[in-house]
């Protein structure tokens, strides 16, 4: 374990300082004002954080930044599940390193949580994040811990693997919520893992807050003013099945000359360190056998989250052609559909209930002839695209960032109350004993 | 460019008290709309003041910065700023932010105006 910080010190604030820095009396008042009023809650997150590139790292990042903009005066604090011996140059809110097949690390990682003054501790759950068979080192962390903590989902398999059920049903025991993005998700652990529903929250997974803006005057600041786009983005990997949609491009294009489809994102890092750039490469060789090189356009590269929201907003159809049923979250459909976009995919299980109602169109899985047909329908008919894209615009809206962050918010409080009142109520009855003349046994 | 969730301000008057009716979203990139409509009622000798929230969909930390820096004009100029009609999910986000022990908040506009104007 790399402690960044070895202690984690309450914020105080130096008002000397402040007025040093120039601020007004009345401001320095309304300051004082809002830091004794305020609510606070220090939360500490454990997670892959960036610079790791991937999913959960992005998402826990949106999320901490999410709630910090409501808590300014708490203290919140990461700590980091990493490579094995790479130090990452984490930002200064990443106070542990974890390497993340050291279980020694777990173990003072938890004590370093449990003497650092946090409220309470939110996990990401990813069963490859963590080292052990099926990452089940978090468990000996989880069990050393003595602070509440809330688990989100990012995984939650259908048919579970007796040692994968065995960590997802011990981390419900332990934890006093589980959060999943989706109502299924719920009701896969329900059913599959026999957790009590009362111990499950759904809060959708966050998207940027964008208002929606007429693609075209993005398509000019990006050099594709004359294109019809089509997008898939994140980090490339097999299991996105980009194939599928390149497959579907000589179809679209034979209706709409002008299409383009945009892949945006690099080779996942986890699977170029095992086959290196084999599937881009792949991929490039399937455009040039089907003579599509002025239709799809790759752009390798880790993208910023404002190149991914311009991008996002100069797409006309945006496709997540995934291969796998279960996958239940997608951090990039949540994306499209918070940027109100026409959506086309395969029936995965995010996908089914995001893109229920008329949000989106839904294709078989490996059907390149679904996804063209799927794009010319919406191409074709301007009014049904509208509509879509309405619909899309106004369930991603409830779940934009900021809307998130008061659900876990919310969440992180009652915790804390309920802890609260279960605290003072066993002090209430201790007394009670003790006046009645009773013993602690 | 316009898109359906920028806010819209009305202002009117219900006696002596300036009532700003917000509708739409109050966000990073609507906020500076509210700010401006605050000094522009302050500008004019506003000083108690009631923002209804009745159509109010969401509202962003942005949106409850300029809220506060509202509430510290306003006082500034030694008047009342109170928040009113606010929906559920925007009650919520003040109860859970703490901002509820900050503002003033009334069920509907009347009640507002009636405690201001006493």
């Amino acid at each position: 374990m790399k402690d960044n910080s070895k202690i984690a010190k309450t914020r105080r604030v130096d008002y000397v300082e402040k007025r040093k820095e120039g601020w007004r009396p009345e401001d320095l008042n309304m300051f004082k004002f809002l830091h004794g009023v305020l609510n606070r809650v220090n939360v500490c997150y454990v997670a892959t954080y960036p610079p790791t590139e991937c999913g959960i790292a992005t998402f826990t990042r949106d999320l901490v930044g999410a709630i910090g903009k409501y808590t300014p005066f708490s203290d919140p604090m990461v700590l980091a599940v990493g490579g094995e011996a790479d130090i990452q140059q984490y930002p200064k809110i990443v106070k542990v390193q974890v390497p993340k097949s050291d279980l020694q690390s777990y173990l003072d990682a938890a004590d370093f949580v449990n003497r650092s003054g946090a409220n309470v501790l939110s996990l990401q759950h990813e069963y490859g994040i963590f080292g052990g068979p099926d990452g089940e080192y978090v468990l000996n962390f989880l069990e050393r811990l003595k602070i509440p903590f809330v688990a989100t989902l990012h995984t939650v398999l259908f048919a579970p693997s007796p040692n994968q059920k065995r960590i997802v049903q011990r981390i419900a025991e332990m934890s006093m919520a589980m959060v999943v993005m989706v109502k299924k998700g719920k009701e896969m652990l329900m059913e599959h893992y026999g957790i009590p529903a009362e111990k499950i929250v759904v809060i959708p997974h966050g998207v940027p807050n964008v208002h929606r803006v007429p693609a075209a005057s993005v398509k000019r600041d990006l050099g594709i003013i004359d294109r019809t786009v089509i997008s898939t983005f994140g980090l490339i990997n097999r299991g996105k099945g980009i194939e599928q949609a390149i497959k579907a491009m000589p179809a679209i294009v034979e209706k709409h000359p002008k299409a383009l489809y945009l892949v945006l994102g690099e080779t996942h890092p986890g699977v170029r360190n095992y086959e290196g750039e084999s599937y881009r490469t792949e991929l490039l060789q399937l455009v040039s056998d089907l003579g599509m090189e002025k239709h799809v356009r790759f752009n390798n590269r880790y993208l910023t989250l404002e190149e991914l929201i311009n991008y996002l907003c100069a797409t006309d159809v945006y496709v997540t052609p995934y291969l796998n049923k279960d996958q239940i979250v997608s951090g990039t459909l949540a994306y499209a559909v918070g940027c109100g976009k026409a959506v086309i995919s395969t029936p995965y299980l995010y996908a089914e209930e995001v893109l229920a109602d008329g949000r989106g169109i839904l294709v078989d899985f490996k059907s390149p002839e679904g996804i063209a047909n799927s794009v010319d329908q919406i191409l074709s008919n301007p009014a049904m695209r509208e509509q879509m894209e309405t619909k899309a615009y106004a369930y991603g809206r409830r779940a934009a960032w900021f809307n998130v962050g008061i659900d876990y918010l919310d969440l992180f409080h009652r915790i804390s109350d309920s802890l609260k009142t279960n605290s003072s109520k066993s002090a209430q009855k201790e007394n009670e004993k003790q006046a009645n003349g009773g013993t602690n046994v | 460019m316009a898109v359906e969730n920028d806010l819209l301000i009305q202002f009117r008057k219900s006696g002596e008290i300036s009532v700003l009716g917000l509708s739409g979203d109050v966000d990073v990139y609507t906020c500076s709309i509210l700010r401006d409509a605050i000094i522009h009622s302050i500008d004019q000798g506003d000083q108690r003041m009631v923002i209804n929230m009745a159509n109010v969909n969401y509202i962003d930390s942005s949106g409850l910065g300029t809220l506060v820096g509202g509430l510290r004009r306003v006082k500034q100029n030694d008047g009342h700023l109170a928040i009113s009609s606010a929906t559920p999910r925007i009650r919520k986000v003040l109860k859970i932010t703490g901002l509820n022990k900050v503002f003033t908040i009334f069920e509907d506009e009347d009640s507002a105006v009636r405690s201001l104007d006493t």
